[in-house]
């Protein structure tokens, strides 16, 4: 027993430590970690005695350094609860009216279009919306991109060669491509980007393609991640993710990943882009400081670090991605409008279980 | 004749009413996210009787129950056998099995499955092994068999633990006369061993059950398409049939620990003494079998993820030196999780054991209906997915701004969510020790007129204690695991160790997921040492 209260007793110790190393120093701009550091330009602001709390979907590894560099340069004081965005979506409207996030950062469209739909969301201030492409943005002012993720085609770079690499996605039906490809049915950024699917090509063309998919042996894989690492280890030959999670895989591994992305002709549906958004709830307290945080997101510095440390697009007007990503053709930017989608996802949801992908 | 005096008496007995009272209000508390998933239903529109008769339903259902069945009978056998050759013979290396066999229960099984993958799929790890010394076959895990294999190789320790509680606990005399008597090993095991614990072995296959048709993380990654999976990608988009789906699930629940209560009383009851002199039985020509069986079984279902989650931690520490891309995480980031997991875990696996005891009581020594009722609601509670908990939380803090402001994102509510979910798994085996306090003991004490109090602490504590013990050890892993609730109901800025883990693999980040979740199995194995194995090798 002695030995147990030791251990208790220590941890607690260590804890103290920690909490009072962190309150005692009184230069603000030295405590930022390594990553917020690089991003923030000058010194750190006053205390503006404001809070902003987040729900953010963005998980936390790529995104908290710039919502570090905010409090920093703001003043304002921020909280975070990070999760998945679909169940962040889901206990903000549980919560409803009482709900403590003022804004609520999604990973993707569909989580944003369920809080649109329950009347969850305010608006984003004009001055912050005009930062961006007016397709980037909701024409109500109710979700703002921030960032992008192309859909791509990732493929083990030993076991596909160059010329068999599809000129569409129409074209994986071919038997060529039989138990070949993997398909993240039940990850949001698919179900997104089959929904804008459905609406650019039909219901019957979409679903059929869906259903020939499985008919052809398409691979169920539970998100994009799961799927680029099996295609760098060879499980799999190839699979329709977004591109940067190979970019990050990459970035981890090195030279023992064997997988590469492989980007669709610009006109097909295959490399669509999706929009990372950020909306401000109705219920927001402090809209004011809510807006400065969204404004923040789309500053050069915030821009700069989603297309250089995470790999993505950057969605603010006049704003270069990284030169290792492919250039985007202007038809991509924004051919997402869920603000038409509505209550599409619940149709896309339906059409995915009944092709028998998920087994 | 000296047993029907004692079964008078006990009948005789009537509970008292401060423990009908505590069970009432425990049993209260713990139906409120089960009010709310009914709540739910009807404000919804739900139609749970339609949704059920559903083709929609129907086969992932009957897939639940295909792979639920399986899994509780192979996870019995595994955890009886394992349990049996641990505590009962002199199979070499016993004591160190003793204490690594109860811990693949610390894996989360979304980390459990994907390191599985990584290891014994085609490109994976052991491929790689073998192809080098020539065997080019590709062994690929998923669908009903992959699902299997990983929930019955981390769901075992649930039989395993109580039943080796029990185990040691119980005399062998009967055992060994039976064997004098030219009985054979295996009709001792069925005619001696199995009666004596048959509780446990029902209690601890009834949280298995429980936890495997509610489990997503292995199904989810093996691609086996069973309710909760439909819960799950239902729950944003369709949420009415993602409620009646649940209410479905939680149905089934309640009706698997009615079918268990029922079962479990025809089994006479054990008797146990607290100081026994086991002899070990000698396993002769049969201890490599054993060593090598049981060896097996640590080395797929502890060694194998954990070579996965090192390789996966060892390339991020040597990246660095390779000039790759530095861990994005430091010493601060991994002391402030382990310590919030540590003592988040081990409060709530106390306070569990505090709060199974009184129902314990009711059920096994008073039999009353209270007592049964308390029971079912916290066994079945444990099917519950843990995002509905999470949301039940909200939705009844928020029914007054008092509890708004003062319990919503509280260590409070954490607590009391962990509890709500994972309270069974101290309550099977709990009921089971109490059970086993020989009725012959409490009544000598009786008739020599010591007072109640003494008696709880001389005769019950000793006895009911092992068992106890082994259950709060299941709920402090558990809760050190535990991440759909975590993830909602924690107060702002109180990360754990599955959270960070979380978020690891969501983002490509398997370095700092590989490095976290082994800390994770660490202080798992490092908490069940101190606190529940060695105290109870004490009080055995």
């Amino acid at each position: 027993m002695k030995t147990n209260r030791k251990i208790i007793l220590s941890s607690l110790i260590c804890l103290t430590v920690i909490s009072t190393s962190c309150s005692s120093s009184s230069n603000k701009r030295a405590e930022l970690s390594d990553r917020a550091a690089e991003i923030v330009q000058g010194d750190c602001a006053k205390d503006a005695g404001k809070e902003v709390t987040i729900y953010s979907g963005r998980s936390e590894y790529l995104i908290s350094p710039i919502l570090e560099a905010f409090a920093c340069e703001s003043g304002i004081d921020v909280r975070v609860r990070w999760g998945s965005s679909t169940d962040l979506a889901i206990l903000i409207n549980e919560e409803g009216k009482s709900t403590e996030a003022d804004v609520f950062l999604s990973r993707s469209p569909g989580p944003v279009g369920f809080l649109e739909g329950n009347n969850l969301l305010g608006s984003v201030d004009g001055s912050v919306l005009s930062l961006v492409e007016k397709q980037n943005h909701a024409a109500s002012g109710s979700w703002i991109g921030f960032s992008g993720r192309k859909r791509v085609l990732v493929h083990n770079v030993d076991q596909v060669s160059p010329d068999e690499l599809p000129k569409s996605v129409f074209e994986l039906t071919d038997p060529k491509y039989r138990n070949r490809v993997a398909i993240p049915g039940t990850n949001g950024s698919f179900e997104d980007w089959f929904t804008v699917f459905r609406d650019q090509h039909g219901n019957e063309t979409a679903t059929k393609w869906l259903n020939d998919m499985v008919e052809n042996g398409a691979k169920y894989y539970p998100n994009n991640r799961s799927i680029v690492e099996a295609a760098g280890r060879g499980e799999i030959d190839m699979g329709l993710v977004n591109h940067y999670y190979n970019y990050q895989e990459a970035a981890a591994l090195g030279s023992e990943h064997r997988a590469e992305n492989y980007n669709f002709p610009s006109d097909d549906i295959g490399s669509l882009l999706i929009i990372t958004a950020a909306t401000i709830l109705a219920t927001a307290e402090d809209k004011e400081a809510s807006n400065e945080l969204v404004a923040y997101l789309l500053t050069p510095q915030a821009q700069a670090y989603f297309s250089n440390k995470t790999f993505e697009y950057p969605l603010a007007k006049g704003t270069k991605p990284n030169p290792v990503l492919p250039v985007l053709e202007a038809l991509e930017i924004g051919s997402v409008d869920f603000d038409s989608l509505g209550g599409g996802f619940e149709e896309t949801e339906r059409i995915v279980r009944e092709s028998g992908i998920l087994n | 004749m000296e047993f029907l005096t004692s079964k008078k008496l006990r009948h005789n007995q009537r509970a008292p009413l401060a423990l009908k009272v505590i069970a009432l209000i425990s049993a209260f508390l713990f139906a409120c996210p089960a009010i709310y998933l009914v709540w739910r239903n009807i404000t919804s529109d739900s139609d749970p009787l339609g949704v059920l008769f559903s083709e929609q339903t129907l086969s992932p259902l009957m897939r639940t129950i295909n792979l639920t069945i399986l899994v509780t009978l192979s996870a019995a056998i595994l955890g009886t056998g394992l349990a049996w050759l641990t505590i009962r013979t002199d199979m070499p290396s016993r004591r160190i099995l003793k204490i690594i066999l109860p811990l693949p229960l610390v894996f989360p099984t979304f980390v459990g499955a994907a390191a599985f993958i990584r290891t014994l799929n085609p490109g994976g790890l052991a491929n790689n092994l073998v192809e080098k010394i020539g065997i080019e076959k590709t062994l690929e895990l998923h669908g009903l068999f992959g699902a299997w294999l990983v929930l019955t190789l981390f769901t075992y320790p649930y039989v395993f633990l109580p039943v080796a509680a029990r185990l040691k606990n119980l005399s062998s005399s009967l055992e060994e006369s039976a064997r004098l008597l030219g009985d054979s090993s295996w009709s001792t095991f069925r005619k001696v061993v199995l009666p004596q614990i048959a509780s446990s072995l029902l209690a601890g296959s009834l949280l298995v059950f429980l936890y495997t048709i509610s489990d997503f993380g292995a199904v989810q990654f093996m691609r086996y398409d069973t309710l909760t999976r439909a819960i799950w990608t239902t729950r944003l988009n369709n949420q009415p049939v993602s409620f009646a789906l649940a209410l479905i699930l939680l149905t089934l629940a309640a009706v698997a620990v009615i079918i268990e209560t029922f079962v479990s009383r025809r089994f006479r009851k054990p008797d146990a003494t607290t100081q026994v002199e086991t002899v070990l039985i000698s396993l002769g020509k049969w201890k490599p079998i054993a060593i090598t069986a049981s060896w097996l079984i640590v080395f797929l279902a502890l060694i194998t993820p954990t070579i996965a989650l090192g390789d996966w931690a060892a390339d991020g520490l040597l990246r660095e030196f390779r000039g790759g891309r530095p861990l994005f995480i430091d010493f601060k980031d991994i002391i402030e999780p382990t310590i919030n997991t540590a003592w988040i875990s081990m409060l709530t696996a106390l306070i569990a054991a505090a709060i199974v005891l009184p129902v314990s009581y009711l059920v096994a020594k008073y039999r009353s209906s209270i007592g049964n009722t308390a029971n079912a609601i916290m066994t079945s509670t444990f099917a519950m997915p843990g995002l509905l908990i999470a949301l039940s939380m909200f939705f009844w803090t928020l029914k007054t701004s008092w509890a708004a402001e003062h319990l919503r994102g509280t260590i409070i509510i954490l607590i009391f969510a962990y509890l709500v979910r994972f309270s069974a798994q101290a309550l099977g085996p709990a009921k089971a020790s109490v059970a086993s306090i020989p009725p012959s003991l409490e009544d000598a004490s009786q008739v020599l007129g010591a007072s109640k109090f003494k008696r709880f602490f001389t005769i019950d504590i000793p006895v009911v204690t092992p068992g106890l013990l082994a259950g709060s050890g299941l709920v402090l892993m558990s809760t050190m695991k535990e991440l759909p609730i975590t993830l909602l109901v924690a107060p702002f800025e109180f990360p754990t160790l599955t959270t960070k883990i979380f978020q690891s693999f969501e983002d490509a980040f398997v370095a700092e997921g590989g490095l976290l979740a082994l800390i994770l199995v660490l202080l798992s194995a490092i908490l069940t040492w101190i606190l529940v194995i060695r105290q109870a090798d004490h009080l055995a």
